[in-house]
């Protein structure tokens, strides 16, 4: 076993930002709406897709009222866009404040990214040029956000595709030095972490390293393509042996820390998904379940899908 | 760097990713409107160069989109093809990018992008009735409004309703009111048992044109899309406010043209009906 590198932000803050250790989890589809209604689901808790559930009356709504009597749930959201430079969208914050209200999640996270500018929401999550400036200008909407939401903000780390040339700093020194000016926590996703590792050409393992493991809070577990010389986040398949890797060292790296399965299109039946989230358990045994990253044509791999929220509830 | 750097490299990232055309295209806009190349842009990083890490957004962000039209309006892409709607959705995403931060709203524009992009003179194939071209349109109406009754407030938490006495249809303490998910549409096709017949993943053959009246509304998370009588379509729109029975029934008969007693006659045995099918919902006066 490797030993956990020292971490530079301890300073005296709880593990977690005393956020619990909810265990294994998977994201609340569509897809799953009649088995949950019939079953008592066996995962330990559930994340859902904020954006999905904002102003949702219909049977969705009814999913969400009777999960989260029988577990924990998450609120994920996509559509921040905390990195952008258009202003705040108040609606969209008064939107998750409610939600919030009614799920009583045990946290609230989305991403660093930016999701448009100029009025249009791409729904993508767009990468950040990395800098001092940058960092000012997202540490200050954080700071805003959180005083809205009245809790901690959680962020996740996204997949990208490109740096910027002004960027100056890599993205694990940003997120540390993000969570030092505000507090907020980390959803580390360790398949974003592997994808965005192998696209760049950076390692991994130094990315994990050089984390605040404290503040991280959860972890994201995924499934992504092989393109030929890039990867895409893909969420549509079985998490490959790379990310178990990962996922162990970050696990024994940050204490333990709650775990989610993210399965976003040909999404399987509940069963299935849930037996792909069970690997977690033995890969913390030290087994590797995984397999190799498939190789897909060029051209179609899409990252980040959404449509999962628009299929049939019933 | 300062906010005004980022807010550059973002609206000019933006304009790549959404601007029309191919992506050499979308740059050339880019560095029209910005004054940035990919080249001053993007970082060189291993293994690809800067068009085609570029070329990974412009790509998903088109088909990620696209994947949401087509859950969205499934009865219009059985009746025009997977290549024609593929078309008209990539068309209407570059044309009105989405600025809404759920991708319900994505469609909402839809439909009337049909219409208003519909060829108006010209028909689609030899044999085909130019009237055929607004069914696209009129389908997505449909559509839209039934993914709208989906997600709107619905009467599922409402007490359960006593049935109406014979007095209560000239007055009393009740009124009746369009619940919030109600939806009406006044369409140019009968659409409603081709979408039933295409949700079953039948392929139906084409209505011809006629002009139907339709209530789209919801009950116990069911959502039902009944054609409706001139006069019904007509009662349910005047109960868009608390309307006692008979002022609706008054209103219904003045506006179809029907005689007030056949109005009142037929609403007494359609009335239990608008309750099943959450239109309607008793309110106090």
């Amino acid at each position: 076993m490797r030993q956990p590198p020292h971490s530079a932000q301890n300073d005296g803050r709880p593990p977690r930002l005393g956020l619990p250790n909810l265990g294994l989890g998977v994201g609340l589809r569509n897809q799953h709406f009649d088995y949950l209604m019939r079953h008592d689901p066996p995962v330990d808790w559930f994340e859902i897709i904020s954006e999905n559930f904002i102003d949702n009356h219909g049977f969705a709504r009814r999913v969400l009222e009777r999960v989260r009597s029988l577990r924990p749930v998450v609120m994920h959201g996509v559509s921040l866009s905390v990195g952008s430079t258009d202003p705040l969208d108040l609606e969209y914050l008064k939107g998750l404040k409610s939600l919030a209200e009614f799920v009583r999640p045990a946290w609230v996270s989305d991403h660093l990214c930016w999701t448009g500018v100029a009025g249009v929401n791409t729904h993508d999550l767009l990468p950040m040029p990395l800098n001092e400036e940058s960092l000012r200008h997202v540490a200050a909407r954080v700071r805003q956000v959180q005083d809205f939401l009245e809790r901690p903000l959680v962020l996740e780390n996204p997949s990208t595709y490109l740096e910027f040339k002004d960027s100056t700093v890599p993205e694990w020194e940003f997120l540390s030095e993000l969570v030092r000016e505000t507090s907020c926590g980390l959803l580390l996703d360790v398949n974003n972490v592997y994808v965005s590792g192998h696209n760049h050409g950076f390692d991994p393992e130094h990315y994990l390293e050089n984390l605040p493991h404290e503040s991280v809070v959860q972890i994201h577990l995924a499934g992504p393509t092989d393109c030929g010389r890039y990867l895409v986040d893909t969420h549509d398949r079985p998490v490959p042996a790379r990310v178990w890797e990962l996922y162990r060292l970050a696990q024994e790296w940050t204490g333990g820390v709650s775990t989610l399965l993210e399965w976003d299109a040909n999404i399987p039946d509940f069963p299935e998904l849930v037996a792909e989230l069970r690997k977690a358990e033995a890969a913390l045994a030290g087994e590797n379940p995984g397999g190799a990253v498939p190789l897909h044509g060029v051209g179609e791999a899409v990252s980040n899908p959404v449509s999962f929220g628009l299929a049939p509830e019933r | 760097m300062t906010n005004e750097r980022l807010s550059l490299l973002q609206h000019w990232m933006k304009t790549v990713v959404t601007e029309r055309g191919g992506l050499e295209e979308k740059l050339r806009a880019a560095a029209r409107l910005h004054g940035l190349s990919a080249e001053d842009v993007v970082a060189d990083t291993r293994g690809l160069d800067a068009h085609e890490r570029l070329g990974i957004y412009a790509r998903g962000y088109v088909l990620r989109l696209l994947e949401c039209m087509r859950a969205d309006f499934p009865a219009l892409r059985g009746f025009v093809g997977d290549a024609v709607f593929d078309a008209f959705a990539r068309a209407y995403i570059i044309t009105r990018p989405p600025g809404s931060p759920s991708l319900y709203e994505l469609g909402a524009g839809f439909p009337r992008f049909l219409e208003e992009t519909r060829p108006k003179d010209r028909p689609l194939e030899p044999g085909l009735d130019a009237a055929m071209l607004e069914l696209p349109a009129e389908l997505a109406r449909l559509e839209r409004a039934r993914a709208e009754v989906a997600r709107a407030r619905g009467t599922e938490d409402d007490p359960a309703a006593e049935p109406l006495t014979p007095l209560e249809v000239f007055g009393g303490e009740w009124s009746l009111q369009a619940t919030p998910c109600l939806r009406l549409l006044e369409l140019k096709f009968p659409l409603v048992e081709f979408v039933g017949s295409a949700a079953r993943g039948e392929q139906p053959a084409p209505p011809a044109p006629r002009r139907t009246f339709v209530a789209v509304g919801r009950a116990n998370y069911r959502i039902f899309t009944e054609e409706v009588a001139p006069w019904q379509f007509a009662f349910l729109k005047t109960c868009a406010r608390p309307s006692q029975v008979y002022a609706a029934v008054q209103a219904a008969a003045q506006e179809s043209g029907e005689e007030t007693g056949r109005v009142l006659a037929s609403a007494a045995v359609w009335l239990p009906v608008v309750f099943e099918f959450g239109f309607l919902r008793r309110v106090l006066t």
